[in-house]
């Protein structure tokens, strides 16, 4: 397997509207999710994560409430909120057209400058 | 968001906080079990699975240190957080914090003892139900006559007329003070009460705690037996018998019976509340009916006026309404021109009268104090500062904010502050205490005085306020600091900023400008005490015993009667062993006011009614002189020879000499009563001034007459002196057994020596110069703990410096002399502006002076020396530690 990669800055929060909007997760389910989507490609440092969630739950991105786990164990559960879902949009779409720029950039050759 | 929104934000974060930390918790929690579990699904050990779920967490409280941030914080939290921390700072410095919190503590307790005085006395509305209403109509004196005082007693003719016509008043009562003598029952009992009538409990919105008020019936003439007594009567001496309704009691020999007692606390009018010319009692035991008839004859003027306003009537229009019926008067009657000009004055501002002045004295003095101890404290601050001037470098340089910095020395300063305001609240308690217990009895409402809710929460005001204050300049000095200069110079030794000590040496010049007027001001109040003492009073207060022999009215009914009892107690007097002269006054020198009256004087007849001649008009016996040590000037003293049969003679005073014969002299001219029906009498003497109410009163022209010559007032309340040829004290019983044995129905009472009376005249100015002494002191005592805290820092700073001087071959002296130099330099500047500022503060004071003049230059002088030597000794420690000062030591410092 390869070596995961470090996460760039200021994507783990687009991570996680990504995986809550695929439907509600507590905090340990969202780092799951994350690494199931990204088939472990990506090295989320798990202490991060939860400061990440109280910023986006306390900007309005996410809302949580307490609920049961899969192993009947009480669980905070974060799901997008109507806000989120508009951000995640915007951030998706800067996200892309980002890397467009950016790829266009690195495959130039020297012929096309 | 909005503002309540995010208060309630606020709220929620305080009050959640618990909540949410236990939520954070049980959340991570479950994180590492359920990251445990799957560990535990892939065959690790349950031990081992949870080591290394929270080992690929990674550090569980910085976690929650980011969230906690993430969730945002609050500005509670911060400051929370910022008293914790301030407290930590604090506790690690006792010595510095015990200085700073007890320096202020002196000033916020000396400010709230102040306070609590001027709000119950200034501030708090008079115990009475709606007593802004509540009004003394008085009358005032004729422009351009004096009478001894502004206030004139009303007439029962003129309180008929006031009542008959539109007045704004929905009740108003007429009344005057009288003497009781309590017989029947035990030991005769003086006592000082009121004829007042019926509207006069319903004015002040007061109705007896038990029976009743008088009734309209009983206010007339022929009906009066009544007697409402006060509390403290009632239970010194009727036992607080609840059946004391309807009891007989014998007064002045009438039989009275008791129809109410009045609440605990109520005796009004006492005599501090009331012009000092009314010479009222100090304490009113009981009431009676005045009983003036619906058409009263002519009399002597003697009542005093209290009504209530109508509902939604003004002073103003109180004021107009008056002015209308002195209009009528005069319509009716042109005698009444001039002498039925009235005033209404509010009963508040009556009973603050003169005490408005001293009390605003005493702010002042105590503002001076708060100032320097701000200032004291705000240069420790300073000087720390300085000290910390690495942590907020390095502070800053991890990212705090200026605004960050400021608020934390800002909250350190606070909370010094309030640590101050309880330890100030403390000394505010005891300082009431004693003002209470030391305190001139004729301070209105000073029972009224209490560290009440209005005191404490003064007290936190000015705890916040001055929080500010000496907070707000150091903690914006040191948030100025250049980080960069600082990190540079690395050491804290070399100079500091340029700002601080320029802002230390203004604090403590300012510190002994302001030490320096209230000391001034301290100074010259002692010099007027002084001046009091050495005052002359027109007579020796050296052994005499005084007291004052009341007469019941009914026994005493004619005056041959009267004269032949003084002749008896006299002679039984002067013939006790310890007596050396006695006489009878109607006054005593310091006794109080005594009774003025129209006068002719046939060589210098009177243009018209307005300008007939006033003059003091005191009946007196033989003796009476020599007894107080009243010298006489010229002339002769009244003797026994001078009786009812022999020529008429009077006696004068300077003041009357000098007023209507300064050119020809007094003795041999002829004076009399304004009444033709008396006698001209012929002035055979000419004693000095005799001063009545204070040493520093300006004395009005006083005639002396003879007891037994016919004089026209009454003699039912004289008084008696006594010269002793041992101390008077001792004579006290024999004198009692000696005016029994002549009527076992006479009370003696007031009885007092003369020096008594001399050191009572003088309680107010000896409080003030007690209280403004107390605050010199703490001032100097500030201001020279605030020199020696600068010098020696100074001294400190300066510590390499003078060790190269000393290296290079500076003398020891000179280093001495150069410390000594610098602390001169400043505490001359602080004299110099302080003597600028004390000359316009001081010419504020001339009233409360006597026989000093507010620019006294040996005041002046003599305080500057004195705040000059406390400078210099304040600075010799740290001199001589500066010269002392090893070179070798200094440099190696560093």
């Amino acid at each position: 397997m390869a070596k995961p990669i470090d996460l760039l800055q200021g994507t783990l929060d687009m991570l996680i509207l990504k995986a809550v909007s695929l439907g509600p997760l507590h905090g340990y389910g969202v780092l799951l999710r994350i690494q199931q989507i990204s088939r472990d490609r990506l090295e989320i440092q798990q202490g991060s994560l939860y400061p990440a969630l109280y910023r986006l739950e306390h900007q309005g991105w996410i809302a949580s409430e307490w609920g049961e786990s899969e192993n009947k164990r009480k669980a905070k559960y974060y799901r997008l909120t109507a806000a989120g879902k508009r951000r995640f949009q915007t951030e998706t779409d800067k996200w892309n057209r980002m890397a467009d720029v950016i790829a266009g950039i690195l495959s130039t050759t020297p012929e096309e400058v | 968001m909005t503002r309540w929104s995010r208060l309630g934000s606020w709220l929620r974060t305080i009050l959640q906080r618990s909540r949410m930390e236990n939520e954070m918790d049980a959340e991570l929690r479950f994180h590492v079990e359920a990251r445990a579990d799957d560990l535990v699904r892939s065959g690790v050990t349950r031990q081992d699975a949870l080591r290394r779920a929270r080992l690929e967490f990674g550090g569980i409280e910085r976690a929650k240190e980011e969230c906690r941030d993430a969730r945002g914080t609050s500005f509670i939290e911060t400051l929370l957080q910022d008293i914790r921390f301030a407290s930590r700072i604090l506790r690690k410095s006792p010595g510095f914090t015990a200085v700073a919190v007890l320096t202020l503590a002196v000033g916020i307790g000396a400010s709230a003892a102040v306070f609590s005085l001027v709000n119950a006395i200034l501030l708090r509305p008079l115990p009475y139900p709606d007593s802004g209403r509540i009004v003394l109509p008085e009358l005032i004196s004729p422009p351009g006559v004096n009478l001894g005082s502004e206030y004139i007693p009303w007439g029962q003719l003129q309180f008929r007329m006031l009542t008959r016509d539109a007045h704004p008043f929905q009740t108003v009562s007429a009344f005057q003070n009288d003497s009781f003598n309590l017989t029947g029952a035990g030991e005769p009992t003086f006592l000082d009460g009121f004829r007042a009538s019926q509207e006069f409990f319903s004015s002040l919105g007061v109705s007896p705690a038990l029976g009743r008020a008088f009734t309209a019936e009983e206010d007339q003439p022929g009906h009066e037996y009544e007697v409402i007594i006060s509390d403290r009567l009632w239970r010194e001496r009727f036992g607080a018998d609840r059946n004391i309704l309807g009891r007989a009691v014998e007064l002045n020999g009438y039989a009275y019976s008791v129809v109410g007692v009045m609440p605990a606390g109520f005796a009004f009018p006492r005599a501090e509340e009331m012009p000092s010319s009314f010479n009222f009692p100090e304490e009113p035991q009981l009431w009676v009916p005045l009983a003036i008839a619906a058409e009263p004859k002519p009399g002597p003027s003697e009542l005093a006026l209290i009504g209530r306003l109508t509902p939604g009537v003004t002073i103003q229009q109180a004021q107009a309404a008056m002015d209308l019926i002195t209009k009528h008067a005069e319509e009716q009657d042109h005698r009444w021109t001039g002498w039925f000009n009235t005033r209404v004055v509010p009963l508040q501002r009556q009973v603050v009268g003169d005490t408005r002045r001293p009390l605003q004295l005493m702010l002042g003095a105590v503002c001076i104090v708060l100032l320097i101890a701000c200032s004291n404290v705000a240069n420790l601050l300073l000087t720390r500062a300085l000290a910390r001037r690495r942590e907020f470098t390095l502070r800053a340089a991890l990212g705090a904010g200026r605004a960050r910095l400021i608020r934390q020395l800002l909250t350190e300063s606070l909370l010094i502050a309030v640590g101050a305001g309880a330890v100030g609240i403390l000394i505010a308690h005891a300082g009431i205490y004693f003002v209470k217990t030391l305190g001139p009895s004729n301070i209105p409402r000073l029972r009224e005085v209490t560290l009440d809710l209005p005191v404490l929460a003064f007290a936190l005001g000015v705890s916040l306020a001055t929080g500010m204050l000496f907070g707000l300049a150091p903690a914006i000095g040191a948030a100025r600091e250049n980080l960069v200069d600082s990190l540079k110079e690395g050491s804290q030794k070399s100079g500091g900023s340029r700002i601080s000590p320029r802002l230390r040496n203004a604090l403590l010049v300012s510190q002994v400008a302001l030490a320096l007027v209230l000391v001034v001001s301290a100074g010259l109040l002692t010099r007027t005490l002084f001046q009091l003492l050495g005052a002359d009073g027109g007579f020796n207060a050296e052994r005499v015993l005084t007291f004052q022999l009341p007469l019941p009215a009914l026994k005493y009914a004619d005056q041959d009667h009267i004269v032949t009892l003084f002749q008896n107690v006299l002679e039984r007097l002067r013939a006790m062993p310890g007596v050396q002269s006695a006489g009878i006054g109607e006054t005593v020198p310091l006794g109080g006011e005594g009774e003025s009256t129209v006068i002719r004087t046939p060589d210098h007849p009177a243009a018209s009614q307005k300008e007939m001649p006033f003059a003091n008009f005191t009946i007196i016996s033989p003796g009476y002189f020599s007894a107080i040590g009243t010298p006489l000037l010229r002339g002769r003293d009244f003797q026994e020879t001078d009786t009812k049969d022999s020529m008429p003679v009077a006696i004068v005073n300077v003041a009357m000499e000098r007023k209507f014969w300064a050119r020809e002299g007094a003795l041999g001219k002829q004076v009399g009563p304004g009444s033709t029906r008396y006698p001209l009498l012929t002035i055979v003497g000419v004693v000095p001034d005799v001063k009545h109410a204070s040493l520093r009163e300006e004395t009005a022209p006083e005639m002396y007459v003879l007891y037994n010559q016919k004089p026209w007032p009454s003699m039912l309340n004289m008084r008696v002196a006594l010269r002793t040829k041992a101390a008077p004290a001792g004579v006290t019983e024999s004198v009692r057994e000696a005016v029994h044995a002549i009527d076992p129905d006479l009370p003696l009472a007031k009885v007092a020596t003369l020096a008594t009376l001399v050191d009572d005249s003088m309680s107010q100015p000896r409080f003030s110069v007690l209280l403004l002494g107390s605050f010199g002191v703490l001032a100097l005592l500030l201001a020279a703990i605030g020199m020696y805290g600068v010098i020696s820092y100074s001294v400190l700073q300066h510590t390499q410096e003078i060790g190269i001087r000393m290296a290079l071959g500076a003398q020891r002296r000179k280093v001495f002399r150069m410390v000594l130099g610098q602390g001169a330099r400043l505490a001359a500047m602080g004299i110099a502006i302080g003597l600028v500022a004390a000359l316009g503060v001081t010419r504020l004071m001339a009233r409360f002076l006597f026989g000093v003049r507010p620019t006294d230059p040996l005041t002046f002088a003599g305080v500057s020396l004195l705040l000059l030597g406390i400078a210099l000794l304040a600075c010799y420690l740290p001199a001589r530690r500066a010269m002392r000062v090893d070179p070798m030591v200094a440099l190696k410092y560093e």
